[in-house]
C-alpha cells in the first residue's frame, strides 16, 4: 500500500514529462480515411443457461447488424474496398492467422455508414471447429465474463489501409439480475447550450469559443452485473465515454466521460477550435461507448464562416 | 654552519597490514575503530648533519623535506627525501636523520610505527649548533591551534619561535601546546601539515605565561588531509566514497545515492532519477542500508533527493555484486552508508540552502566520552511552486504541494580509541513525504484530487565489545513505517508497518592466517492496513477494453507478518599471497504463514601476484524474499511465492600505479531466477472460479560484462576517476520466449569525474557521461490498427527491443568558492547540469495513430546555486 503512494507520485511526474511533447496529428481532427466507430445491434447475445454447451445456446447463432462509421473527407465519394473477418484471438488485431479466421463479407463501399447482416456465432473455421469454440479455447479466461469474438473490418484503397476491430460479446446469465446489453443512444447535442437537431444546419461564425455538449443522458446509463473471479456478482454502472470528431479544426478534449479510480466522473463538455480556412460546411461526429461493447453515434453538420 | 632540523607534522599512524608502506587509514567493519594517533613521537636524540663542503664553499643553503618512518621503538627505520635539492644536502640530511632517536609514537595507546614529515634547514652561520637541550624557561607561550573556518583542533603541529631556534612544541590531539622560550620577542612560526604557514609576533615577559589562540588557514577546505586508500580487505569489488567526495560530484545534487551511479556496473537511470540499476538488476534488487539497517523508502516523493543527508555520512560503500555473507536480502548489489560520529573537540555545524531544500547539521561533545550529531532537512519547493504554476483563466484551482523532510541523529558513548572495551551508539533516522494535488473547476473536464503521505522512522542501538582478537557488535533496531492517501472521492488507503530487527556480528582473529566471522541477521515486520477502493478490473473481475464504469467499492483490511532470519559464517584463510574466504548464509523466512528457506554459499579468492597487483574472483548464490504484501491472499497477492535467487560470479585484477593512481578491471556474470514478476498466471479452478495470480516467480535475468575503474585518490589538489562498463543484460519469463534485452540494457557506460583544487579555496569539478541509448521496440506503420471498443490505435511492433534510443552525452560542471572567516566558512557553489545543453532523448512517444515518432527530451541546461555555512 505504501507502493500505491509512490506509484501515484511517479505517475504524476511521468505524465508531466510526457506533456512536454505535442504531436501535430489530433485524433479529433478527421483529415483522411478513418473508421470512427463500429456498432453491432444487438451488442451482446446472452444465453440463459451457463451450464449448457456452447453449441446448444441457440441465441448465439442469431443474426446481428454490424454498422461501421467511415469518414473519408478527401475521398471525393470514392469507393473503398472492404472485407469483414472474424477470428479467434483478440490480440490478433488484423486477423492475420489464416487458420483461425473466416471471412464474413467483402465488397465496395463509399464513406458513411456500412451496414452488414451477419451471424458470427454460427461461423465455422476451415478445420471444421466452430469459431466460437476456438475463441473460448484460446481465451485465458475460457469465456469467463463473456466470450469476446473479434470482428475485424479491413478497409483499404491504394496505399491507405485500416484494420478496425470490434468485439462481439456472447454471454450467459450467471446471476438472475444479469441482462443483455443494449447500445447507448445520445439523446441530442447542444452548441453553446442551444439544441442542435439532426437536420439543423447550425451556423457558426468567427473564431470564438464553440462549446459542444450532449443532452443529459445520465438516466440512460445502465446498471449491470458481471461475475467476479470469486463467482460473486460485481455491480457496475455504465459511464459513457464520448469521442468527438470534426473535419475542420480540433475539439478539446478529444474524449469525455468515464470514471477514474478516485470515483471522479468526467464532465461532458468540449470546445471546438476551427483552424481557419474558407467558408465551408463542417461535419461533426460524436461516438458514445458504454464500456461493455455498446456503441452508437450522432452526426451533425454546421456551416462555418471565419 | 648550522643546520636546523624542523619537525613538520607527524600525522598518520602506520598500522599492521598497511599497503605498500604508504600512509593509509585502515577502515574495518564490525565496529573495529579506526586507529588514532594518541601520542606523538618526541625527538630525544638529535644528530647534527655534516654541512656539504662544496655547498658551504659556495654559500649555498637548503631545506631538505623528508618523510621519516619511526619504528615502534622510536628508532628511525626509513628516510625518504620528498623533493631532492641536490648539492649533497639530501645525503647529509638523510645520514643525520637516520641516527635520530624519538620517543615511540602511540596508536590507540600502544607503541606503533609512525610516519612524519621532516624539514632539515641548512643555514650558513658562524658555528654549527647542535640542538640544545631544553633551557630553563623564562616565559611560556601556551595556546591552542584551531583551523580557520571549521574550528577543528589541529594536532601534531610544530610551534616555535623562529628567532629562538632549538625550542619547539608540538600540539596535542586537542590542538593545545606549551612552548618554553626566552623572554622577549618571539617570532612565532606554526607549521602544520595541510595548513598554510602561520606567523605571529608575541612579546613574552619573564615568568609570563602568555595564552594565545591561533587560527590556521587550511590549504584545502572540506577535505581531510588523509589519503584514503583501500583497506587490505577481502571483497572482490568495493567502491568507497567519503563525505567530501559525495558532496562535490557535479550533477549529483550532493546526493550520496546518486553519487554511486558514477561507478562502473551502474546503468544510467532516465532523466535525473536516482534509481540504482546494478549489473542488470532492477532497483528493488539492490539493498541500500544505513549502518546496516535497510532504508525502506530511498527517495523523497518517489524520485527526488535520497533520504540520506550527505552531511551525516562518513562514507558510502558500494558493492555491485559478490558481497559477503553478512549482507543479504538482495540479489543485485549493496549500498552501505556509514554515518559519522559526533565531534570530540567542540561543537560544529553546517547549514545549507539550495533551490530544493534547506538542511542543518550539528555535532558536539557532551562531556566525558559522549558526543552527538544530528541532521535535519526540509524542502520548500511547496512554497515556491505556486509562483511557477500556470493560473487557470477560467477561475479553476490548481494546487501542487510536494513536501519532504528527513532527519538523522546519533549519540556515541565510550571512546573508540580504546584498544579493548566497549563502545555504544544510538542512532535514529527517518523521512516524511507528502504530495497534494488539487485541480478543480475552471475549464477542466475532470476534477483531480490526490493526497499521498509516507513516512518511516528507525532507531538503532550499536554495542561494540572488543577484547584482544575478538570483537562483537550487537545492533538491535526498531522501525515504524506509515503510508496513507486518498484519490478522488472513493479511494483511500492506510498502511502501517512495525519492524523489529537485530544483528550480531562476531569476529575472531586466530593468528595472522585465519579470521573467523559469524553472525545473525533477523528482521520481523508486522503490517496492518486498510483500503477503500473500487473493485479492480483485471484483478477481481474481467474488464472490457476502454471501459471506465462506476464500480462498487470495497473495504479491505489486512494484517501480514513476515520474519526473515539469517545465520552466516565466513572465514579468511591466508596462505602466503593467497587469501580464500569461503562463507555461507542460511536464511529461514516466514511470510503470511508461508515458510521459505535458502542456503547461499559464497567464495572469494584474492591472490597477491606482486606488490601492487592483485588477482581476485568470487562466486556465490544470493537470495531475496519478495515483499511481504506480495504473499497476500488472492486476488492481491500470491501466497506460494519463493525466494528470488541469483548466481553471481566475477574475476578481475587490481593494480596500483604509483601512490595515487589505481586500476580495477572486473569481468562478471550474473543469472537471476525465480524473480517475482506481475501479473502471474490465469488459472481456472475446478468450481469455475478464476484465480488471477498477481505475482509469480517466473522472471529470469542474465547479465554479463566488464567493469573498469581508474581512480586518482583524494589529494589536496585533485581527485577523480574514470568508470567504464561494457554490459549486456537480458530478461525473459520462464516458459516464455527467448531472452530479450532488459529495459535498461546500456552497452557502454562511461563516466569521467574530476575535481581540481587550484588553490585560494576554489574548487572546480566536472563530470562527463556517455551512455548507449536504452533499447526500444521499433514501430512500423504499414497500416492503421484500431480498436473500436477502446477507441485507440495499436502499433505494429518490430522485434522486442531491437532498436535503441540515441546515445546519451552530458557534461556537468561545478564550481565552489570557500570564504574562510575566523570561526566559520561560507561556501557558495554553482552546479550546472548539461552545460552544453545537449538535447538527449529520454523516451520516444508517438502520435495517436503511430505514424509520427516524437522524442521526449532530457533535462536542458540546469544551473543550481547553493550556499553553505559551516563552523
Amino acid at each position: 500500500m505504501i507502493r500505491l503512494a509512490r506509484t501515484a507520485v511517479v505517475a504524476v511526474a511521468l505524465s508531466t514529462a510526457g506533456a512536454c511533447v505535442s504531436p501535430e496529428d489530433d485524433p479529433s481532427n478527421v483529415k483522411d480515411l478513418r473508421v470512427l466507430a463500429i456498432s453491432i445491434e444487438p451488442p451482446e447475445l446472452m444465453a440463459d443457461d451457463c451450464a449448457s454447451a456452447l453449441s446448444s445456446r441457440a441465441i448465439y447463432t442469431s443474426e446481428v447488424t454490424l454498422t461501421a462509421l467511415i469518414a473519408d473527407p478527401k475521398g471525393n465519394d470514392r469507393q473503398l474496398r472492404y472485407e469483414l473477418l472474424a477470428c479467434a484471438d483478440p490480440t490478433d488485431r488484423n486477423c492475420s492467422d489464416a487458420g483461425d479466421r473466416t471471412v464474413l463479407a467483402n465488397g465496395l463501399t463509399p464513406a458513411g455508414e456500412l451496414a452488414l447482416q451477419i451471424r458470427p456465432g454460427a461461423l465455422t473455421l476451415s478445420s471444421g471447429t466452430p469459431l466460437l469454440q476456438r475463441v473460448v479455447d484460446i481465451d485465458d479466461f475460457h469465456g469467463f465474463g463473456g466470450i469476446r469474438m473479434p470482428l475485424v473490418l479491413h478497409l483499404f484503397r491504394g496505399n491507405e489501409r485500416i484494420y478496425a476491430q470490434k468485439l462481439m460479446v456472447f454471454n450467459c446469465r450467471m446471476f438472475p439480475e444479469m441482462t443483455a446489453n443494449t447500445n447507448p443512444v445520445i439523446p441530442g447535442l447542444r452548441e453553446n447550450g442551444n439544441p442542435w437537431g439532426a437536420d439543423a444546419l447550425m451556423t457558426l461564425q468567427g473564431s470564438g469559443r464553440f462549446n459542444l455538449s450532449p443532452e443529459d443522458f445520465t438516466n440512460l446509463e445502465e446498471s449491470y452485473v458481471v461475475p467476479g473471479f470469486d463467482l460473486t456478482p460485481v455491480h457496475l454502472r455504465e459511464s459513457w465515454k464520448l469521442s468527438w470528431h470534426t473535419d475542420l479544426g480540433t475539439i478539446s478534449p478529444t474524449e469525455t466521460g468515464g470514471v477514474d479510480l478516485g470515483g471522479q466522473e468526467s464532465r461532458q463538455m468540449v470546445e471546438w477550435k476551427p483552424s481557419g480556412g474558407p467558408e465551408q460546411d463542417v461535419d461533426f461526429w460524436v461516438v458514445a461507448r458504454d464500456g461493455r461493447g455498446g456503441e452508437s453515434w450522432l452526426k451533425r453538420r454546421a456551416h462555418y464562416s471565419p | 654552519m648550522r643546520a636546523l632540523a624542523i619537525l613538520f607534522v607527524g600525522l598518520i599512524p602506520l598500522s599492521a597490514g598497511a599497503y605498500e608502506g604508504e600512509v593509509r587509514r585502515r577502515v574495518v567493519d564490525g565496529g573495529t575503530p579506526e586507529p588514532v594517533l594518541t601520542k606523538t613521537p618526541e625527538l630525544q636524540k638529535f644528530v647534527p648533519a655534516q654541512y656539504p663542503t662544496e655547498a658551504e664553499k659556495h654559500g649555498l643553503t637548503a631545506i631538505v623535506h623528508m618523510l621519516v618512518t619511526i619504528a615502534a621503538d622510536g628508532s628511525v627505520s626509513d628516510v625518504k627525501v620528498v623533493v631532492p635539492v641536490g648539492n649533497g644536502f639530501d645525503e647529509a640530511a638523510v645520514e643525520a636523520v637516520r641516527q635520530f632517536q624519538f620517543s615511540p609514537g602511540e596508536v590507540d595507546g600502544a607503541p606503533s610505527p609512525v610516519q612524519i614529515e621532516y624539514l632539515y634547514h641548512f643555514t650558513l652561520e658562524n658555528q654549527a649548533v647542535a640542538r640544545p637541550p631544553p633551557a630553563p624557561s623564562t616565559g611560556v607561550l601556551r595556546g591552542q591551534l584551531i583551523a580557520r573556518g571549521s574550528r577543528v583542533r589541529v594536532p601534531a603541529a610544530s610551534v616555535q619561535c623562529a628567532n629562538a631556534p632549538g625550542r619547539e612544541a608540538l600540539s596535542d590531539v586537542d590542538g593545545r601546546f606549551e612552548l618554553s622560550t626566552a623572554a622577549g620577542s618571539c617570532e612565532v612560526k606554526v607549521l602544520a601539515n595541510g595548513f598554510e604557514l602561520y606567523q605571529a609576533a608575541e612579546m613574552i615577559s619573564a615568568n609570563e605565561v602568555r595564552e594565545v589562540t591561533y587560527y590556521l588557514v587550511p590549504q584545502v577546505t572540506g577535505y581531510e588531509t588523509v589519503v584514503r586508500g583501500e583497506r587490505e580487505g577481502t571483497e572482490v569489488v568495493r567502491h568507497t566514497l567519503d563525505r567530501a567526495e559525495v558532496q562535490r560530484i557535479p550533477g549529483s545534487f550532493g546526493d550520496p545515492i546518486r553519487a554511486v551511479q558514477n561507478f562502473p556496473g551502474v546503468a544510467r537511470a532516465p532523466f535525473v532519477a536516482g534509481q540504482l540499476i546494478v549489473r542488470g538488476a532492477t532497483p528493488s534488487e539492490t539493498n541500500t542500508q544505513m549502518d546496516g539497517v535497510s532504508i525502506p523508502l530511498l527517495y523523497h516523493l518517489g524520485g527526488g533527493p535520497s533520504v540520506v543527508n550527505a552531511e551525516f555520512l562518513n562514507k558510502v560503500d558500494f558493492y555491485p555484486g559478490g558481497f559477503g555473507t553478512r549482507y543479504g536480502r538482495a540479489i543485485g548489489g549493496i549500498v552501505d552508508v556509514e554515518t559519522r560520529k559526533g565531534a570530540r573537540d567542540t561543537a560544529h555545524g553546517v547549514f545549507k540552502i539550495d533551490p530544493l531544500d534547506a538542511s542543518a547539521f550539528v555535532e558536539a561533545p557532551l562531556g566525558g566520552s559522549v558526543s552527538v550529531a544530528g541532521a535535519v532537512r526540509r524542502s520548500y519547493v511547496d512554497a515556491l511552486l505556486p509562483f511557477f504554476l500556470p493560473k487557470d483563466s477560467n477561475g479553476g484551482t490548481l494546487l501542487v504541494v510536494p513536501r519532504y523532510w528527513d532527519y538523522q541523529v546519533r549519540m556515541d558513548v565510550g571512546s573508540t580509541r580504546q584498544f579493548s572495551g566497549s563502545s555504544f551508539y544510538l542512532m535514529a533516522f527517518g523521512a516524511d513525504d507528502a504530495l497534494r494535488v488539487v485541480a478543480t473547476g475552471g475549464g477542466r473536464n475532470r476534477d483531480v484530487s490526490l493526497n499521498a503521505h509516507t513516512l518511516f522512522h528507525r532507531v538503532k542501538g550499536d554495542w561494540t565489545y572488543r577484547k584482544g582478537n575478538f570483537a562483537s557488535v550487537f545492533a538491535p533496531y526498531v522501525g515504524y513505517d506509515s503510508g496513507n492517501g486518498t484519490f478522488g472521492t472513493t479511494s483511500a488507503f492506510q498502511a502501517d508497518v512495525s519492524s523489529l530487527g537485530a544483528r550480531e556480528d562476531l569476529t575472531l582473529d586466530i593468528g595472522k592466517r585465519l579470521t573467523l566471522r559469524s553472525g545473525i541477521d533477523a528482521l520481523f515486520n508486522h503490517l496492518t492496513g486498510s483500503a477503500q477502493l473500487p473493485l479492480l478490473a483485471g484483478t477481481q473481475y474481467r474488464g472490457f477494453p476502454g471501459a471506465q464504469p462506476s464500480v462498487e467499492t470495497q473495504t479491505l483490511h489486512r494484517a501480514i507478518n513476515g520474519l526473515d532470519a539469517a545465520l552466516y559464517a565466513e572465514s579468511d584463510f591466508k596462505a602466503g599471497p593467497l587469501t580464500l574466504t569461503p562463507g555461507v548464509r542460511a536464511t529461514a523466512a516466514r511470510f503470511h504463514g508461508h515458510d521459505l528457506h535458502a542456503i547461499d554459499p559464497r567464495l572469494w579468492i584474492r591472490y597477491r601476484l606482486a606488490d601492487r597487483t592483485r588477482l581476485k574472483g568470487s562466486v556465490g548464490l544470493y537470495s531475496q524474499a519478495p515483499n511481504g504484501t506480495d504473499f497476500d491472499d488472492p486476488p492481491f497477492g500470491t501466497p506460494g511465492l519463493r525466494f528470488q535467487r541469483a548466481f553471481q560470479t566475477s574475476a578481475g585484477v587490481e593494480q596500483r600505479f604509483g601512490s595515487v593512481w589505481s586500476g580495477d578491471l572486473v569481468a562478471y556474470f550474473n543469472r537471476r531466477y525465480d524473480v517475482v514478476v506481475s501479473p502471474g498466471q490465469i488459472l481456472t479452478n475446478a468450481d469455475g472460479s478464476v484465480t488471477r495470480e498477481q505475482f509469480s516467480n517466473d522472471g529470469l535475468g542474465r547479465a554479463y560484462g566488464l567493469e573498469l575503474l581508474l581512480r586518482h585518490q583524494v589529494t589536496r589538489s585533485f581527485s577523480g576517476w574514470l568508470a567504464y562498463t561494457l554490459n549486456r543484460s537480458l530478461v525473459r519469463r520462464s516458459g516464455g520466449d527467448d531472452y530479450i534485452l532488459s529495459a535498461f540494457d546500456e552497452t557502454h557506460i562511461l563516466a569521467l569525474v574530476a575535481t581540481w583544487r587550484p588553490g585560494a579555496h576554489w574548487e572546480l569539478g566536472g563530470r562527463f557521461r556517455y551512455v548507449t541509448g536504452r533499447p526500444i521496440t521499433p514501430v512500423r506503420h504499414p497500416h492503421d490498427t484500431y480498436s473500436a471498443d477502446a477507441n485507440r490505435f495499436y502499433p505494429t511492433d518490430g522485434a522486442d527491443r531491437s532498436a535503441r534510443l540515441p546515445a546519451f552525452r552530458q557534461l556537468d560542471l561545478r564550481i565552489q568558492k570557500d570564504f574562510l572567516f575566523q570561526s566559520w566558512t561560507l561556501s557558495i557553489y554553482l552546479d550546472v547540469q548539461n552545460v552544453t545543453n545537449t538535447r538527449n532523448v529520454e523516451a520516444r512517444v508517438f502520435d495517436y495513430r503511430f505514424r509520427q515518432a516524437l522524442n521526449v527530451p532530457g533535462i536542458p541546461i540546469l544551473p543550481l546555486l547553493g550556499v553553505k555555512g559551516s563552523f
